[in-house]
């Protein structure tokens, strides 16, 4: 006989860029599937939902972490950050703007998860050499394979925030 | 010098905004008041008959809507040989059943209730053996195909044998190599009464329509099919049985109804590039000309056919007309196994079939003791195409995969790319000496030939809308190769307008006129001569209709910026929004069906690596690689540099990394995740640059060719090439993993021994 799922649900408290939640969340949920599901955040993508492809990245307090391997429950009263906090198509960031500059992206499904990672990178590291920017980005997978371009928007974004 | 307001200038990718900032919407991102989720029950067997199916725990489940079996499913085919379920199993992973419920977690449920009973058959898991007579059959018609190879023959091997003064052969082989694109394949089904709308991540919503509407039984009008963004696919995404499945569920359920595929399930059920063996035999004379090539290719489509037969064609286009040779001859094997199902991946049997050709063309290139660049330029396909006769009436559009002669080409940059490829990578100078003692460098080169877009028949629509705006419509899906930024490009240069001016709807086929797959490299040249064609129409129609208003004849008048103006008088204009107002909306529509009836539309390019071998690790690091490629003009050079970057890098997997497994034991596919089928990241990306011919094609849409899939063709032949001219090992299976590689350094040690 198969097992059937049981759930228990607790409620907390998210603060999701800035703005708190109350949240009854089934002990199973992922923060992925909590900003996907619940709240309608779906920037974050779920690209393998085993923390192997880095679609899914978000910051909790300040680092980069795979929302899709985070529960929910381990995340209350904690600060997260999702691309939706960066700003929208009409008003970019620096960073976003590089990457549109310098054509940092194809398809764009791993682009959201790209953008976090470097955003944790350029907050702790203004001027990141090649290697620190392909190190902080090594846990994002693009199948495109943009990676020339997206190294390249990263290291202009660094220029642009110094200038 | 022609100067052009758009073409040949790096617009912003038009897409890339939203997808920066999480906005876009994909297929999995559509939510649905009362919508479902969907969940597939996969076959454990390689190969089963399915004798019965009982869903009744499943059913009773609270939460459980629908549940679809193979028993009542509907009857019509998704593809010729598979109907949307089938009583049949045929690989590990294959669709058994489906169900859909309230949530995900509900739905994973249900499966585990359902019980199976199968009847095991006898299986088999590898091409090479699926061909031999005794083999267990997959299918009642045989493994083989079409029950014979493919053969296509230009002159005589036998002839061009005779001829030589030596012949080598050598025979290659290349994994079933994942398509993994990174999101994973997703539909969204919902029903109004009899109207279906589906929401798919696809490469070609037109396609969709019309295969679920055969599937389904439904007509074709009553079903709308909806792209999203598409988070990639290379060519894998074109089945329709997960649309299929979903619909149905949708329509049992009477609620809207979501499957997304596990990244597991993406590895298994999705489509990857075909495994191959090939083995190539070349007549060469002393001096290095080339006077035979015969290459045989035994392919493994997996258990469904798929796309097979392009591929298993495609494969052999190398050895058919990259060198320049009257007696040629190619044999295609492409067989059904009980493994997952091959599909069409970036250039389809391109990359396996010039994985052969180039290598080997390298060992003939020592034997002769002439450089192997010395020996691509003396034996290139020139301008003029290939000796021998034209098959084609004269009157016939030409086949952009030729086998006859006698057919020049519209364009041939090749050679310049030989020329500046081999200067960028400074090829007559041997690579530095490491320091350490391990460390080896060497430098490889291959060569390539591939169809140059013209593809199936392309409808464009181009609107003056009732508020002055411009619009294109096309059915063309955008899979992250830029088509949403090209098309507008070329429609905006060809009205005399900016490029921002022109606003684009793609993919959705209730709005947008028919488009064929955005594949085969085929968009830019096909849909864009349409979009060039439409534009045309549009610009005359609206200059038509204003000579009146502006009281003069239509040549006085051009197109600027903002509307059309008098070309002595500027101060007579009106806008675009005026002409709109008093004219009311103006709509052309242009179908093609692009193709020259004199030449042969082809692109080239030449690939050139240096790498690093680790001769105690096996592990190869690429040092430096350049990419030189003849595509015509270049329309968007910063989307088309990513574009072969992004090629190189995907193929440097397929070469160095990638490969699924399968267990022969029981068919179970042992590595369906991105740690095991190990793809490229940001690290392992090499100092690149990418040269562009100057070539401007005669015939494609302000002179571009086919520019998506060749970036992919060399790079294998370039790497294993520098990884011989490294370390003197010739390692002809790929991919060239670090315990391959010290693999054949000891074996062929052995040997010299």
């Amino acid at each position: 006989m198969a097992q059937l799922p049981i759930s228990y649900s607790a409620s907390i408290t998210l603060n999701v860029n800035g703005t708190d939640h109350q949240i009854e969340v089934d002990h199973r949920w992922t923060l992925l599937r909590v900003l996907r599901d619940v709240l309608g955040l779906t920037g974050a993508k779920r690209g393998c939902d085993r923390g192997e492809c880095g679609a899914c990245t978000v910051l909790v307090d300040g680092d980069p972490v795979c929302s899709c391997s985070m529960l929910a429950l381990q995340v209350g009263g904690r600060q997260v950050r999702t691309v939706e906090g960066l700003g929208d198509a009409n008003s970019l960031n620096v960073l976003q703007e590089a990457f549109l500059a310098e054509d940092g992206g194809q398809c764009g499904f791993c682009t959201p998860g790209f953008i976090m990672s470097a955003t944790a990178l350029l907050e702790s590291n203004t001027d990141p050499t090649e290697d620190e920017i392909k190190a902080a980005l090594v846990g994002n997978i693009c199948r495109c394979n943009a990676y020339g371009r997206i190294i390249e928007s990263v290291k202009a974004a660094a220029k642009s925030e110094a200038s | 010098m022609t100067t052009f307001k758009t073409i040949g200038k790096s617009e912003p990718r038009r897409d890339l905004p939203e997808k920066l900032t999480g906005e876009a919407k994909y297929t999995a991102d559509v939510q649905l008041p009362g919508m479902l989720f969907g969940k597939i029950l996969r076959s454990p067997h390689p190969h089963a008959r399915i004798l019965s199916i009982n869903v009744d725990a499943a059913r009773n489940l609270p939460g459980v809507r629908a549940v679809v079996t193979p028993f009542d499913a509907p009857k019509g085919q998704v593809a010729p040989d598979m109907p949307i379920l089938d009583t049949e199993a045929r690989y590990v992973g294959d669709e058994v059943a489906a169900v859909a419920a309230d949530d995900e977690d509900l739905a994973e449920a249900a499966l585990s209730l359902i019980e199976v009973k199968y009847e095991q058959l006898p299986f088999v898991t590898d091409a090479v053996e699926a061909i031999k007579p005794d083999a267990p059959q997959t299918r009642p018609g045989g493994n083989l195909v079409g029950g014979k190879p493919l053969t296509l023959i230009r002159g005589s091997v036998e002839e061009g044998f005779a001829q030589a003064d030596r012949i080598f052969e050598e025979t290659y082989s290349t994994p079933a190599q994942a398509g993994a694109a990174l999101e994973p394949r997703a539909a969204v089904a919902s029903w109004d009464g009899d109207n279906l709308t589906v929401w798919k991540s696809t490469r070609g919503v037109h396609a969709d329509q019309l295969a679920l509407s055969l599937a389904l039984d439904v007509p074709r009008g009553n079903i709308r099919v909806m792209g999203q963004n598409m988070g990639a696919g290379y060519g894998t995404k074109d089945e329709t049985r997960l649309g299929a499945i979903t619909a149905v569920l949708a329509q049992r359920a009477g609620r809207p109804v979501k499957i997304e595929l596990t990244r597991q399930e993406e590895f298994v059920a999705g489509r990857h590039r075909h495994g191959t063996t090939t083995t190539v035999r070349m007549g060469v004379k002393n001096d290095g000309t080339v006077t035979a090539v015969h290459a045989t290719t035994i392919m493994d489509t997996g258990a469904y056919l798929s796309s097979g037969p392009g591929v298993i064609r495609r494969a052999g286009q190398g050895a058919l007309y990259l060198y320049r040779c009257a007696n040629v001859q190619y044999d295609g094997y492409l067989t059904y196994t009980n493994t997952p199902s091959g599909g069409s991946y970036r250039a389809l049997g391109a990359p396996q079939g010039h994985f052969a050709l180039e290598s080997l063309a390298d060992t003939i290139s020592e034997a002769l003791g002439i450089d192997p660049l010395e020996f691509r330029l003396k034996n290139h396909v020139g301008l003029e195409g290939q000796p021998g006769e034209r098959v084609t009436p004269a009157n016939e559009v030409l086949d952009t995969q030729p086998v006859e002669g006698g057919v020049p080409f519209s364009s041939n940059g090749l050679r310049e790319c030989l020329q500046r490829g081999s200067e960028a990578i400074d090829w007559g100078q041997p690579s530095e000496r490491p320091e350490s003692g391990n460390l080896r460098r060497g430098k490889g080169m291959g060569m390539f030939i591939y169809r140059g877009g013209a593809g199936g028949r392309s409808i464009a629509r181009m609107r003056l809308e009732s508020d002055g705006s411009l619009r294109l419509l096309t059915g063309l899906m955008d899979v992250g190769e830029g088509s949403l930024t090209v098309m507008p490009q070329i429609a905006a240069e060809e009205l005399g307008v900016g490029y921002g001016q022109v606003l684009v709807t793609f993919g959705d086929s209730e709005t947008t006129p028919e488009a064929p797959l955005t594949a085969g490299s085929t968009a830019t040249f096909s849909t864009g001569t349409a979009t060039k064609e439409a534009a045309r129409q549009l610009k005359a129609r609206i200059i038509e209709v204003v000579a009146p208003l502006l009281d003069t004849e239509p040549s006085n008048l051009q197109i600027t910026d903002d509307g059309v103006e008098h070309i002595q008088y500027p101060e007579r204009s009106v806008s675009f929004a005026q002409i709109a107002e008093s004219v009311g909306e103006i709509e052309v529509e242009a179908a093609i069906s692009p193709g020259s009836r004199d030449h042969v539309i082809n692109s080239f390019g030449a690939h050139f690596a240096e790498v690093e071998v680790d001769t105690d690790t096996g592990q190869v690091r690429v040092l430096r690689y350049i990419a030189a490629h003849d595509s015509g003009r270049i329309l968007n050079p910063k989307l088309a540099i990513n574009q072969v970057e992004g090629g190189v890098s995907q193929m440097l997997g397929f070469t160095l990394s990638e490969q699924m497994l399968t267990d022969p034991r029981n068919g179970v596919t042992l590595n369906a995740s991105f740690l095991e089928h190990k793809s490229p990241t940001v690290q392992d990306f090499p100092e690149m640059q990418v040269l562009f011919a100057d070539v401007v094609d005669p015939v494609g849409p302000f002179g571009a060719k086919a520019l998506g899939e060749p970036p992919s063709i060399g790079v294998a032949p370039a790497v294993a090439n520098a990884i011989y001219n490294a370390i003197g090992v010739r390692i002809r299976d790929l991919p060239l993993t670090p315990d391959r590689v010290l693999n054949e350094i000891e074996a062929q040690r052995g040997d010299s021994q």
